[in-house]
């Protein structure tokens, strides 16, 4: 008897080749996704009020805990309350359209639904008590937050500068300052985990150090939670 | 040098005698089993301090519950000279954990303040840490466990709520051990007061009869009660070294 | 590259397009959802997110009265641990107080006020305002009231204390009613009665375990539920403390509870024979020359009948065991004695108490360090005057029945599940024209109201309390909110005043919170005017941080004697049991377990706590004597009816070691038909088929005094258990010594000392 294998070999291939357009369709979805959604749009989302952190913290230069005024006290740095902003506002730009919106959530005695930019996943502890009063720059984690109109995760586009102020108040150089702005793109394990590897704490404050970075520093359970 | 003598030099060093003396606290627990009742404030201490899920009856008939720090019974004697036995169980935080050296991805490992700790992010499930835990107290969430609202408005935000497929255990509630470091910092002292921190099944103890401490201080309450006479570990035989350990009940004479 | 045909091209295709839709999902489903930072619009003083912030009040899931501090985050709270300044718990809480969180974030709490508008007892409730409710209840009670027939309104509240409960009789006091009940199951009715008798109070002692060296414990399960159960483990702990001082504990009680388990020596007497036993003791001591007062003639003659052969035989305890307790009782400096719970709830409870009382008398223990000592007068109302026992609660059902009840308000309270049957308390009600119910809950007895009007939780809510029992000195707490109320609701006060106004009888305050704060007005100012602080305000602040205010007035007076017709009129007789021995062969205890008397069924955390004695969860059961369950052929899991001549309940055998033969034991707590989706329909109640036999000395029920037989029904299920293994297998976990080498002092553990 004449037997061909002929024909089962074509139905397995077929199937293979239906199997690898499936497969490879799925990173092309994905990286559709990405295109689509993944523009600074969506890392820099759109926020109720247009605020601006550039005119705030940059041309104006309020520093940061005037405002996130939990940051050295607290795990949680803290948004300002709606009476905070109305305390400036009271007086200053009373007419522009967008503190009307702002005047508006207080008449209403309604908060400002903020949208989160900067999030840890809720398995990371972080306290920025430690960290400000170590005397590291907000900008080390936030990237050159005095530039952005709108906040963003992403600061690799704002060629962030090199010398950050330190919440002391004096100047910290990129060979002292905790990380460099470009490792700012990911907020990621290794961020944390570079930065306390080359640093040590000395008085209270963060100093860099070749071998190692400090006690518990790297335990696990200093970040996990 | 190669690979291989890097691992076993690592390896020597972290297992020679004394080890966690080099670190800053060795974190220990006495309990007296003279002044446990049994009543089990504990355990509802731990429950609401850890995010333990509501399992519901179901887990309970398949042995999936999370506690964990339970208290077990054991009867002795018939009536009328019957007598219970009760002691709460919890992880020991064994210096030679049987759990630590078997999970293949290091979930679990030992740090350098002397407690036996968990990763749930790298943790994969492969359960073989409960398989060699002599006390059989890790326990695995079989399920996502949900809170029905708003009895999730109680989650305490310093502790991750477990997922599907995560093994998980007692900590000596690491939260609360990293808040009084943090506090100690915020004072401008380097250690930890004696009874500062204390884990929600110590502080809640109706009838005070757990201590905890930081066993390299030689003055702390915990220290001097790991020197009573009637202090021992539970399976001792087996070399777990561990870091919890009981004062025998007194059975006294009317 | 093999041809492709038509249909393998539109399988290409389709496997393309799905995958790519795959892909965009999978995308879609991983990614961080968004979330919002939500500011304050007005930051609060004491509030800083990030950062835990604790505020001092007071347990009121049941009424020791312990301290706690709440922590709170983010404005929500999070747990609650004991207050380390409250001298009653001294930072240590029980399970019950801590799952109080939730009865807070109970999925099954009202939101808002409710009226029936289908069949009472449905549920046909709907939502209505307040502004509605308020005025519903307002217009029955002002008809009522103008027409001065104010006394056909009844209040039944749980007991309150503080200066709440005088809100409460104001309220009573301006509708025109004398009707006000405070109504808790476990309130001990025969013990302020037997001290009423003996030393001429209705007062609760303190009763100083810390310092004592013996201690005999006729049925008070003080470790786990009489009276103040964390100050009692604070004692014990203490008195397990003192190198060569270790007390020594006796714990007398047909079933071992798990003070019994703790205890050095568990005595299995017969069920009732508590003040028998205790009598023989006296016998002895007063016989054997321990005792030398001038009225030992008078004692004499009314032991005589108690002598330790006879009482041993009544007692089934062995004649020799009775006098080594007596000797060691009456050897032991300091002793103390006390009774409750089992012993305080038989046909002759009141008479068993008077005997114990009368043990200590003669032991030399009362007004003694480390035995009986008298508490000053508490600073503020405690709720024992207008406490409801059975006899009280079945003449309002008679009332009620007659139809002279036309409105009952009850506020927070579940008679319907702790009577028994066959006091027909639930139909009673139905004969009530109008109910009104200030539940967080829709339980047995609030789902026959008309009306809820739902009140906040303690954790929202003023108030403050005054532990009786206390410390033996006077102590007491405010009870502030610790979190904004989480829903629609009202405080408890704040709806009384309202009521009250709206029927034109305002009371003196504004709000609970006046009223409170103009109650610790008047302890503030009749308080030592050279130590206290500047002025009030500075007073309640302080207050309201320390979470609690003591004074140090203890009270070292009246060890007077009893005179003599006291002393004739001790006796107890033979306990008496509804239900014939042979058709019902043993005798019923129900004992209070970790859900107390079934308020804290509907906590999971508490459904979820194994039970002290036998790790079960969820669920009721049987307790019975392993021997009974050989000759019965019963093993564990099988189901049984248990019968008594009231009627039936049915749950599954657990053999359990340490029980009398003649005796079943079964947990209160269970068997909810209407109390949230975690206590509803599982497990049994025993209070059901009580029988209402009453012990005339104290009006109450005896709990204790109901024959039951047990029927099998064939079926089994399977008990949930948890707690590792109940046997030890040779590992030796739980190791014992022979008490050599526990003389060592440890750690020094700071229990308060009394004051004397």
């Amino acid at each position: 008897m004449n037997v061909s294998i002929q024909p089962a070999l074509k139905s397995l291939q077929t199937a293979a080749l239906i199997a690898v357009v499936a497969v490879v369709g799925i990173f092309v979805g994905y990286f559709i996704d990405f295109l689509i959604t993944d523009n600074p749009e969506v890392s820099a989302p759109e926020q109720p009020i247009a605020f601006s952190h550039k005119i705030h913290a940059g041309d104006n230069e309020i520093p940061c805990q005037y405002c996130h005024t939990e940051a050295r006290r607290s795990p949680s740095a803290g948004v300002p309350s709606v009476n905070k902003c109305m305390g400036c506002h009271n007086e200053v730009a009373t007419e522009s359209p967008l503190i009307r919106q702002v005047s508006e959530y207080w008449e209403n005695k309604e908060p400002i639904p903020w949208v989160k930019v900067h999030d840890l996943p809720d398995f990371v502890h972080f306290t920025h008590k430690r960290h400000v009063q170590a005397g590291i720059a907000c900008q080390t984690c936030h990237g050159p937050v005095e530039t952005m109109d709108k906040i963003s995760v992403h600061s690799r586009n704002n060629d962030g500068p090199t010398l950050l102020a330190s919440t002391t108040g004096e100047i910290m150089n990129s060979e002292t300052s905790a990380v460099a702005a470009t490792q700012n793109d990911h907020w990621e394990m290794g961020l944390c985990l570079n930065c306390h590897k080359q640093h040590d704490v000395v008085d209270g404050k963060a100093v860099r150090v070749d071998d190692g970075g400090f006690d518990n520093g790297l335990d696990c359970w200093t970040c996990h939670k | 040098m190669s690979f291989l003598d890097r691992i076993t030099e690592g390896w020597r060093k972290n297992r020679k005698p004394g080890y966690y003396e080099d670190f800053d606290y060795h974190w220990a627990m006495t309990i007296d089993l003279d002044q446990c009742s049994g009543c089990g404030a504990c355990v509802t201490a731990c429950q609401a301090e850890n995010n333990l899920p509501i399992v519901g009856e179901d887990a309970f008939t398949k042995g999936r519950e999370i506690k964990w720090l339970r208290i077990e019974h054991y009867w002795e004697g018939e009536y009328p000279d019957v007598k219970l036995n009760v002691i709460p169980m919890m992880c020991q935080h064994c210096d030679s954990a049987p759990c630590e050296t078997v999970c293949p991805v290091s979930a679990t490992y030992h740090n350098q303040d002397g407690l036996n700790t968990q990763i749930y992010n790298r943790c994969i499930g492969t359960r073989s840490c409960a398989v060699y835990c002599p006390y059989e107290v890790r326990y695995f969430n079989y399920n996502d466990h949900t809170w029905e609202s708003p009895l999730d408005q109680q989650l305490n935000p310093d502790v991750s709520v477990r997922e599907k497929g995560v093994m998980e255990k007692c900590t000596f509630c690491i939260q609360r051990i990293r808040q009084a470091k943090d506090n100690a910092k915020d004072d401008g002292r380097r250690r930890v007061r004696d009874g500062e921190v204390q884990p929600a099944c110590v502080q809640t103890c109706p009838s005070k009869a757990m201590v905890f401490g930081d066993r390299n201080d030689p003055q702390s309450q915990v220290s001097q009660s790991l020197n009573d006479p009637r202090s021992y570990k539970v399976l001792d035989e087996l070399n777990t070294n561990s870091s919890v350990v009981y004062l025998k009940k007194v059975e006294a004479e009317g | 590259m093999p041809n492709i045909d038509r249909r393998d091209f539109i399988k290409l295709v389709g496997a393309g397009g799905v995958g790519v839709g795959a892909g965009v999902v999978l995308r879609e489903s991983i990614k961080h959802p968004k979330e919002h930072l939500i500011p304050h619009v007005l930051a609060p003083e004491d509030y800083s997110s990030g950062v835990a912030t604790w505020y001092n009040s007071v347990c009121s899931m049941c009424s020791a009265g312990c301290g706690i501090s709440v922590r709170t985050r983010e404005g929500r709270a999070k747990k609650i641990e004991g207050n380390p300044s409250h001298a009653v718990n001294q930072g240590g809480l029980c399970a019950v107080g801590q799952a109080g969180l939730q009865v807070l974030y109970n999925p099954d709490r009202l939101t808002g006020p409710l009226l029936q508008s289908a069949n009472r007892g449905s549920d046909g409730f709907t939502q209505i305002t307040w502004e509605d409710g308020l005025t519903r209840v307002a217009s029955r009670l002002d008809v009522l009231r103008a027409a001065g027939r104010g006394n056909r309104i009844a209040l039944l509240t749980r007991g309150v204390g503080g200066h709440l409960a005088e809100l409460l009789e104001s309220f009573a006091e301006g509708v025109g009613t004398d009707q006000l009940h405070h109504y808790d199951y476990d309130h001990p009715h025969a013990l302020y009665a037997a001290n009423e008798r003996f030393f001429g109070k209705q007062h609760l002692p303190y009763y100083d375990l810390s310092n004592t060296r013996h201690l005999l414990s006729f049925g008070a399960d003080y470790l786990a539920g009489w009276l103040s159960p964390v100050h009692h483990s604070l004692g014990f702990a203490n008195s397990r403390h003192g190198g060569d001082n270790r007390g020594y504990f006796v714990q007398i009680e047909p079933r071992m509870s798990p003070s019994g388990a703790a205890a050095d020596e568990w005595v299995p007497a017969k069920p009732g024979t508590e003040g028998i036993l205790a009598l023989g003791l006296a016998h002895h001591i007063v016989a054997s020359g321990h005792y030398e007062g001038e009225d030992i003639n008078e004692w004499k003659d009314v032991l005589s009948a108690y002598t330790l052969e006879k009482v041993a035989e009544e007692t089934d305890v062995s004649e020799s065991v009775l006098r080594r307790l007596a000797e060691s009782f009456a050897n032991a400096s300091p002793s103390l004695a006390i009774g409750g719970d089992g012993a305080g709830n038989n046909s002759n409870g009141v008479d068993t108490l008077v005997a114990i009382n009368a043990l200590n008398y003669l032991a030399g223990n009362v007004g003694e360090v480390g035995g009986v000592i008298f508490n000053p007068d508490p600073a503020g109302a405690t709720s024992h005057s207008r406490q409801a026992n059975y006899q009280t609660l079945a003449q309002l059902a008679e009332s009620a029945r007659a139809g002279e009840i036309d409105v009952l308000i009850l506020n927070d309270v579940n008679p319907v599940f702790t009577m028994p049957l066959a006091s027909e308390f639930k139909a009673a009600l139905a004969q009530i024209p109008f109910i009104v119910s200030l539940s967080s809950f829709i339980d047995e007895t609030s789902a026959l109201a008309d009306v809820i009007l739902p009140s906040h939780t303690y954790l929202e809510s003023w108030g403050d309390a005054f532990p009786e029992q206390g410390v033996g000195f006077s102590i007491g707490a405010v009870s502030q909110p610790v979190i904004a109320p989480l829903y629609n609701t009202k405080a408890t006060g704040d709806i009384v005043l309202d009521l009250a106004r709206r029927i034109g009888k305002p009371m003196r305050w504004d709000s609970t919170e006046d009223c409170i704060k103009d109650g610790w007005n008047k302890i503030y100012q009749e308080s030592d005017s050279n130590t206290r602080t500047e002025s009030f305000e500075s007073f309640w602040t302080a207050l309201l941080k320390a979470g609690v205010w003591g004074k140090k007035n203890h009270l070292k007076t009246d060890t007077s004697r009893p005179n003599a017709n006291t002393i004739a009129s001790i006796g107890v007789d033979a306990p008496t049991f509804s239900g014939d021995a042979e058709l019902y062969p043993f005798v019923l205890q129900p004992y209070r377990s970790g859900m107390h008397d079934g308020r804290a069924a509907n906590l999971p955390w508490i459904q979820e706590l194994p039970d002290a004695m036998t790790s079960v969860v969820y669920g009721s059961w049987v307790e019975i004597n392993p021997k009974t369950a050989k000759d019965l052929g019963l093993t564990e899991g099988d189901l049984v009816d248990i019968e008594s001549v009231e009627g039936a309940v049915r749950a599954p055998i657990l053999v359990y070691p340490a029980i009398r033969p003649d005796v079943i034991a079964m947990p209160i707590g269970q068997g909810h038909t209407n109390y949230g989706r975690y206590a509803s329909n599982r497990g049994a109640n025993p209070l059901e088929i009580l029988s209402p036999l009453v012990d005339d000395n104290s009006g109450n029920v005896a709990s204790n005094a109901t024959r039951v037989k047990i029927v099998a029904t064939g079926k089994h299920v399977e008990i949930v258990k948890t707690g590792g293994k109940s046997r030890d297998l040779g590992r030796d976990i739980v190791q014992t010594t022979g008490g050599d080498d526990h003389t060592a002092q440890t750690n020094s553990i700071p229990i308060t000392v009394i004051p004397t």
